[in-house]
């Protein structure tokens, strides 16, 4: 019995007609309380139910996008990763050597050992241009002493030719006696001809061995001079060539371990939104849990508007607020409080292994 | 061959979310929306692991785990309940169905990946 309809009966007995009146009073108050707290409650929960679908409907679309971009950004940062192993191995093969295959040549090093081996055997070649140089010098001053001993032989010729000359003379004098002399004097003279020509012949030979050893110093000097220059400078700027590739692989390779650190850091930022993304499924269990609730407010209201057509068929006021409470408490136990969602936070929860 | 694993839950993004850390970390993933339909992709394949949720509609997380128990094929097949209910009582509820492991969403990748490298 309803505890209204008790209270009712203990407040003691009245006079008919006064009951009647309070009865009629106190039904109409209550027919006006039902139909307020159905319209209200129903109101409520007409209003809302949909919110809450429309909510869970957002967040669900939200997810939505959020995992498709989470998706294309995993990608993204997958080929990134790719691309930059893919940069460092080439820039590890062409200008370092290949770590993987155990060569420890690298171009770069190859470039400079070329480099080396060619100023090597071009400095070889110079100094072999300037001994020659020196031996060139060595044998123009040889020709030079030959032409000084020639013209001293010429100078020796023309005297003993002068001699031969002056002895003819006294052989004339001597007359008979001076034929012998006048013979052996004319031979010494032929002699001294011949001395001289071939001295006149051998000093034109070694003139013209200066002059092509003249011309043969001025190549060599030639040589060695530019030979030893170019190779320095082709050096030097070979060097700066490699210097340069190798400054600019190391930048390569700088930008290279940034772009791993950075898809690193996406990766992790990526863990984080895998972890946060899931508050569209905590989200939406704790509004299912919420429009549980609204059912139960909306069997709630129905309950009231049965209270209410009851009053309104005439039904005894202490018998239908029997009849609320009754129903009342049939949806009180019915009511399950499920509250599936106890984390108030996205934090990673706890893991227990059996 | 590599290791395939079914996760089942109702939240499609959930289920997302596990294969994407899941293939992520090179494993094969299958996917089921609640129990009934765990069962009928479970049937016949070689599973290694099966990842499942409480909470779903047709049927729950925990009367998965004692149907796939009574297979044969599954007996000894890690299955972890990963759920949003953290209660010591259903967690034992779990436990005794057969489950082999508790985790609490939401879920780190690397905690998952760790937990399912352990009991792969």
């Amino acid at each position: 019995m309803s505890r209204w309809f008790s209270g009712a009966l203990a407040s003691g007995p009245a006079p008919v007609q006064e009951a009647l009146a309070v009865e009629d009073g106190l039904r109409e108050a209550m027919l006006h309380l039902a139909a307020r707290e159905a319209s209200m409650l129903e109101g409520q929960v007409n209003f809302l139910t949909p919110e809450m679908l429309q909510v869970d409907s957002l967040v669900r679309e939200a997810a939505g996008t959020l995992e498709d971009a989470l998706k294309t950004l995993n990608r993204s940062v997958l080929q990134q990763h790719s691309l930059a192993r893919e940069i460092q191995a080439n820039l590890s093969i062409s200008l370092e050597g290949d770590a993987h295959s155990g060569k420890s040549d690298s171009i770069g090093n190859t470039i400079m050992g070329t480099l080396d081996g060619f100023v090597n055997h071009m400095t070889e070649i110079s100094g072999s241009t300037v001994k020659l140089v020196e031996q060139v010098e060595d044998i123009r001053e040889r020709s030079r002493r030959m032409e000084d001993m020639l013209e001293e032989l010429s100078e020796i010729a023309g005297r003993t030719h002068l001699l031969s000359l002056n002895a003819s003379i006294e052989a004339a004098h001597a007359r008979q006696f001076g034929a012998g002399f006048a013979v052996v004097a004319g031979e010494v003279s032929k002699l001294a001809d011949r001395s001289t020509a071939l001295s006149s012949t051998i000093q034109e030979q070694v003139l013209g061995t200066r002059q092509a050893l003249e011309r043969t110093d001025a190549h060599v000097h030639a040589i060695a001079s530019k030979d030893v220059n170019v190779a320095m400078r082709s050096k030097g700027e070979s060097e700066a060539l490699v210097q340069a590739l190798q400054t600019s692989n190391w930048i390569v390779k700088d930008l290279v371990t940034q772009l791993e650190e950075n898809a690193k850091n996406i990766t992790q930022q990526v863990g984080h939104v895998v972890r946060s993304l899931q508050f569209e499924d905590l989200v939406h269990q704790t509004l299912m849990a919420c429009l549980k609730e609204l059912g139960n407010l909306l069997e709630q209201a129905g309950a009231w508007k049965v209270l209410e057509s009851n009053l309104a068929a005439g039904q005894p006021v202490p018998l239908a607020l029997a009849s609320l409470e009754a129903r009342l408490g049939e949806i009180e136990a019915a009511r399950v409080q499920f509250r599936a969602v106890k984390s108030g936070s996205l934090a990673a929860g706890d893991v227990d292994l059996f | 061959m590599g290791h395939c694993i079914l996760t089942v839950d109702d939240s499609s993004t959930m289920r997302q979310m596990i294969t994407f850390t899941l293939k992520g970390a090179n494993f094969e993933v299958l996917e089921a929306g609640d129990g009934v339909e765990a069962l009928e992709v479970a049937k016949g394949k070689k599973l290694s692991l099966i990842i499942t949720d409480v909470n779903m509609p047709r049927m729950d997380g925990i009367t998965l785990v004692q149907r796939l128990r009574a297979l044969p094929e599954f007996r000894f097949t890690p299955i972890l309940v990963l759920t949003t209910e953290s209660d010591a009582s259903m967690k034992q509820k779990g436990k005794e169905a057969g489950a082999t492991g508790w985790i609490v969403k939401p879920f780190s990748p690397e905690k998952l990946l760790d937990v399912v490298n352990k009991v792969i």
